[in-house]
């Protein structure tokens, strides 16, 4: 297998599962930063993590829309599925560890490292990957075969670039015959809405495209983009706004502004302070045997793993399943504030925090 | 979803703004006004509106202060979550009180009441109107509605028929962004022009309509010789549901989120907080903010910046008289009262001038206004025939727990009942199906939280399970029945009753006649077939010394109880002539050829709709001819 570039049926669909892995693996930091604040207090970081998560569910089912129009079949169960947090996400120079923790001054900082827009669009022709100041070392977080070569691109969106171009290639040698997966089990756009973004059907080359373009637009910006092109702010932005405790006016930006533009609109509240000091990456052996305290953090993982489960049948020719997976949602908030309200016996001060990943 | 964007600097001064002589001044923000701002701001034309009410903060977190006004009011009447003012009184269902030996009630409450009814329905004075707090059902009117009087000798025809009103009915249903399912109303005799489907799928009936529905499989009334199956239906509705793919021939619909002046998300779909009335947590709800943000959006149009044509918004003014030359009969200037802080009466005076001038209060404001300038009209109608729909509440257990209080507050409903040949002898109604329990009834779930801790000592585990076998058992079925135009049933103004600005406050006189009467004791009596078929055991009773007996009557030797259904209308008539009624069917006063009176106020009938639907397409059909107007006398 070539993992440099995709020449194949196989290595595409392999990319696509990877890049299912990968949308996922952030969900669960950015639920859980939220779960942390204080109801009633920080509403405004609630609503940027609750879009910025809410996208990257969106991101998941474009992903499993591309793999099945390809003829794969999505899967959220195996059994590495879940990373193992602290998952290292190597930069180069230094390392950063995605935690699940409370919401704080470090985990926006992880954030927008995770957000962070590839510089690619700023680069010399054949600048060395190592003078890029951050970029994604997917391996590691993916759990890819340490033995198979370490993967030519050096951020999402350079993976996702990859992609693009391993369908492009692929329709060349293939012809339509690459999208032979059944139509049926494309998600549709009436099972999403939110904050931008349409749920695309991937039934062609252009559409497939389209679903690869939005991913990363919304992700790091169109080119490093403040708003993309749809007029969405960046997750990366979107992020930047609670460091400035200010609000991006699209008004006010142009093309080219990035970093160096720092937002100009209205406040934006951000209290530290109010939020559950819960304990980072918790694991089920830091509750005791027995207490309530476990049975509630047991029982909110078997609600993250069936609700993953529901929506695996809905990748898999069932998406109507996907709405119900709305009120399973709601539930999952209220099982993990539950618990992020109660203190761990014998740790000090740190509070219960909701665990993903039950050990085997 | 697209987020609907506020400009963050919305608002102009009173000093500038009184300087300017717009294309149109609109008196009230609510969803009349801001849909007719919006079509002549797009269309090049510059555009004041004045909003006596509080409500500029179009953030997220200022639609949350309401949110947690309401969470923690006591009473959580339909205003509790709307910041109230002395300046600019809003009718609270709780102050309406028992006539004491028939004497008019004109102690502090917002209205006089002179009833012989007091009536207990309510609007909201803030930006956004009373879309800030309706419940969002849109059915259509059925095209029987607009003729009652040539079909069954009772009420008032409309000078426009259903057809007429049809594609506008479109256009506010995709303003409002309604989710329904047009084949099951089309059952109910509504014609829909080509292929149209509703902007998004219907919601779905809850569990307990469900129950419903089936218990009444294939029940039957015969009444006035015709035979009625009953069926329970769902109700379209200005909500964010499932965007219908099939919309605008095939290209869908985008919803619209939540108002704010930068971009963040909330605006979701529905997800049954149950609490529509007063206020959607999630905006899921359509409110005229929504519409209020394009229409203040058009300041950025390349058109209106070049001709220097704005839109402005100036609130907390509040409309205190309109003036006519004498030598044009023409509307001149309307003046104002400002006031800043909102329990400071202090104010300050000021007019505003436009070349064409429209009065979208509501239908008890608008009237208001026009009698508190000395302006009747040449027919005398200005205010009469005040309409709303009573309401005949009744309520039971249902044999086993069937979900209650989940889901949005109302998503099914039986409309078979809302036209046929009865209506020549009793008034026509259609039925809501509650989610929301007893709650209107009997203040549920309130009620019952106290009842258990109260008398019954129930703590703990005993008081969840108590509470959720009670309340999840709970069915409320809400008959909307219909009252024709009664020239006796007004609006009138009296110097004597004055606000803190000095305004006068509206005065109701209402009363029901036998007609409707009757149609709400047969509402009673198919309840009662109702719950027998469904197993439920009836708990209604109407208490005329109760908080609410206000409402009490008796009809054929039994006693009722009816509900204000918060739905004015009638008030400034359309008809065919100066002295038959107050505007034309474009909704332009006969006597004063550059304003138009917007609303409710000019329907002939209501039928057994709610209105909004069907005041938000006149308004549709106001603004093309406003547009005409303007279009024809620019540069004069």
């Amino acid at each position: 297998m070539n993992l440099s570039r995709i020449c194949t049926l196989v290595d595409l669909k392999y990319y696509l599962a990877c890049a299912l892995q990968l949308e996922h693996a952030t969900i669960p930091p950015y639920l859980t930063a939220m779960y942390s604040l204080i109801p009633g207090t920080n509403t405004e970081v609630a609503r940027i993590l609750r879009v910025v998560a809410v996208e990257e569910m969106l991101h998941l089912a474009l992903v499993a829309n591309l793999l099945n129009a390809v003829g794969g079949e999505p899967n959220l169960l195996s059994k590495d599925f879940i990373p193992d947090y602290p998952a290292y996400l190597p930069d180069g120079e230094s390392e950063f560890q995605v935690s699940i923790e409370a919401f704080s001054p470090r985990a926006l900082d992880t954030f927008l490292r995770i957000e962070q827009p590839s510089r690619k669009h700023s680069l010399v022709e054949g600048e060395a990957a190592k003078d890029r100041p951050y970029y994604t070392n997917l391996r590691a977080l993916l759990k890819v075969d340490p033995n198979v070569p370490r993967l030519a691109f050096d951020t999402i969106g350079d993976f996702y670039e990859a992609i693009r171009e391993g369908f492009k290639y692929l329709y060349l040698t293939m012809g339509p015959a690459l999208f032979k997966g059944d139509p049926a089990r494309q998600l549709t756009p009436e099972y999403y809405y939110s904050g931008g973004g349409k749920l695309l059907p991937v039934v062609d080359l252009r559409s497939a495209f389209d679903a690869i373009q939005l991913i990363s637009d919304q992700g790091e910006g169109y080119e490093g983009h403040i708003f993309g092109h749809e007029g969405e702010l960046a997750h990366y932005y979107r992020f930047k706004q609670i460091q400035y405790g200010k609000y991006y006016m699209k008004e006010h930006c142009q093309q080219g502004h990035n970093d160096d533009h720092p937002p100009t609109g209205p406040e934006l509240d951000v209290d530290f302070n109010s939020v559950y000091p819960i304990k980072p990456n918790a694991k089920l052996r830091d509750y005791p045997e027995g207490s309530e305290l476990r049975a509630a953090a047991v029982d909110f993982a078997m609600s993250y793993n069936e609700f993953l489960g529901l929506i695996n049948k809905a990748f898999n020719g069932q998406p109507a399943l996907l709405m119900e997976s709305v009120p399973q949602m709601f539930r999952l908030k209220e099982k993990a504030q539950a618990l992020v309200r109660n203190k761990i016996p014998g740790m000090e001060n740190l509070h219960a925090a909701p665990i993903f990943k039950l050990p085997k | 979803m697209a987020y609907a964007q506020v400009p963050l600097r919305n608002v102009v001064d009173h000093e500038t703004a009184s300087k300017i002589l717009y294309d149109v001044v609109i008196v009230g923000s609510g969803v009349a006004g801001a849909i007719i701002a919006n079509e002549l701001s797009r269309n090049g034309f510059s555009v004041l509106i004045l909003e006596a009410g509080p409500g500029h903060d179009f953030t997220i977190p200022g639609h949350e202060k309401n949110l947690y006004r309401f969470y923690s009011a006591v009473a959580k009447d339909s205003n509790a979550p709307y910041p109230a003012t002395p300046n600019a009184r809003m009718p609270r269902d709780f102050e309406t009180k028992k006539l004491v030996n028939g004497a008019p009630d004109t102690s502090n409450s917002y209205f006089v009441q002179n009833g012989p009814f007091p009536l207990e329905s309510t609007y909201a004075k803030v930006v956004g109107g009373t879309t800030m707090h309706w419940q969002g059902s849109t059915p259509r009117m059925l095209p029987d509605d607009f003729m009652t009087e040539s079909n069954y000798g009772q009420g008032r025809d409309w000078p426009i028929g259903y057809d007429e009103i049809e594609p506008y009915y479109q256009m506010a249903e995709r303003e409002m962004g309604v989710s329904g399912d047009v084949e099951s109303q089309k059952d109910l005799g509504l014609r829909f022009a080509g292929q149209y489907v509703y902007p998004m799928q219907e919601l779905p009936l809850s569990y307990l309509d469900k129950q419903v529905s089936e218990g009444l499989h294939g029940a039957q009334v015969s009444l006035d010789g015709e035979i009625y199956s009953m069926s329970v239906r769902t109700i379209p509705q200005a909500r964010n549901g499932v965007p219908n793919p099939k919309y605008d021939e095939g290209k869908g619909y985008q919803p619209v989120g939540a108002v704010n002046t930068h971009q963040t998300s909330l605006g979701e779909r529905c997800q049954g907080n149950n609490n529509c009335v007063p206020i959607c947590p999630v905006q899921a709800k359509y409110d005229a903010r929504k519409t209020l943000a394009k229409a203040l959006g058009n300041n950025a149009l390349e058109k209106n910046i070049s001709s220097g044509k704005r839109i402005d918004l100036l609130y907390q003014t509040v409309a205190s008289k309109v003036w006519i030359d004498p030598a044009t009969d023409r509307v001149s200037r309307i003046s104002y009262k400002a006031y800043g802080a909102l329990q400071s009466s202090e104010h300050k005076s000021g007019e505003v001038r436009g070349r064409i001038f429209v009065i979208a209060a509501n239908a008890v404001e608008t009237p208001r206004l026009m009698l508190a300038s000395g302006l009747p009209s040449t027919s005398g109608l200005m205010g009469c025939n005040l309409m709303d729909h009573p309401y005949l509440l009744a309520w039971g257990l249902m044999p086993k727990p069937a979900g209650t209080f989940r889901g949005t507050q109302s998503t099914g409903g039986i409309e078979e009942l809302r036209s046929g040949s009865f209506r020549r002898n009793q008034a026509a109604f259609r039925v809501d199906i509650h989610n929301d329990g007893w709650g209107w009834a009997t203040g549920s779930p309130y009620s019952d939280l106290l009842d258990l801790v109260d008398n019954q000592n129930k703590f703990s585990k005993d008081l969840r399970s108590g509470l959720v076998d009670r309340l999840s058992r709970q069915l409320l079925l809400a008959f909307m029945v219909e009252l024709p135009a009664i020239k006796s049933n007004r609006v009138t103004v009296d110097s004597r009753y004055c606000d803190a600005l000095g305004n006068e406050r509206p005065a109701i006189t209402f009363d029901l006649p036998d007609y409707v009467k009757a149609g709400l004791a047969y509402s009673r009596q198919i309840s009662r077939t109702i719950f027998q078929r469904l197993g439920v055991e009836d708990c209604t009773h109407y208490d005329p010394y109760g908080e609410v007996g206000f409402g009490y009557f008796t009809f054929a030797g039994q006693g009722y109880l009816f509900r204000g259904g918060n739905h004015f209308a009638g008030t400034h008539l359309m008809g065919h002539s100066r002295n038959d009624s107050v505007v034309n069917s474009w909704q332009r006063s006969w006597d004063h050829e550059n304003l138009y009176l917007v609303g409710a106020g000019s329907m002939c009938s209501i039928g057994t709709a709610n209105t909004t639907l069907t005041l938000a397409a006149l308004s549709f059909r106001s603004a093309e001819q406003i547009l005409k107007d303007l279009t024809s006398t620019s540069g004069t």
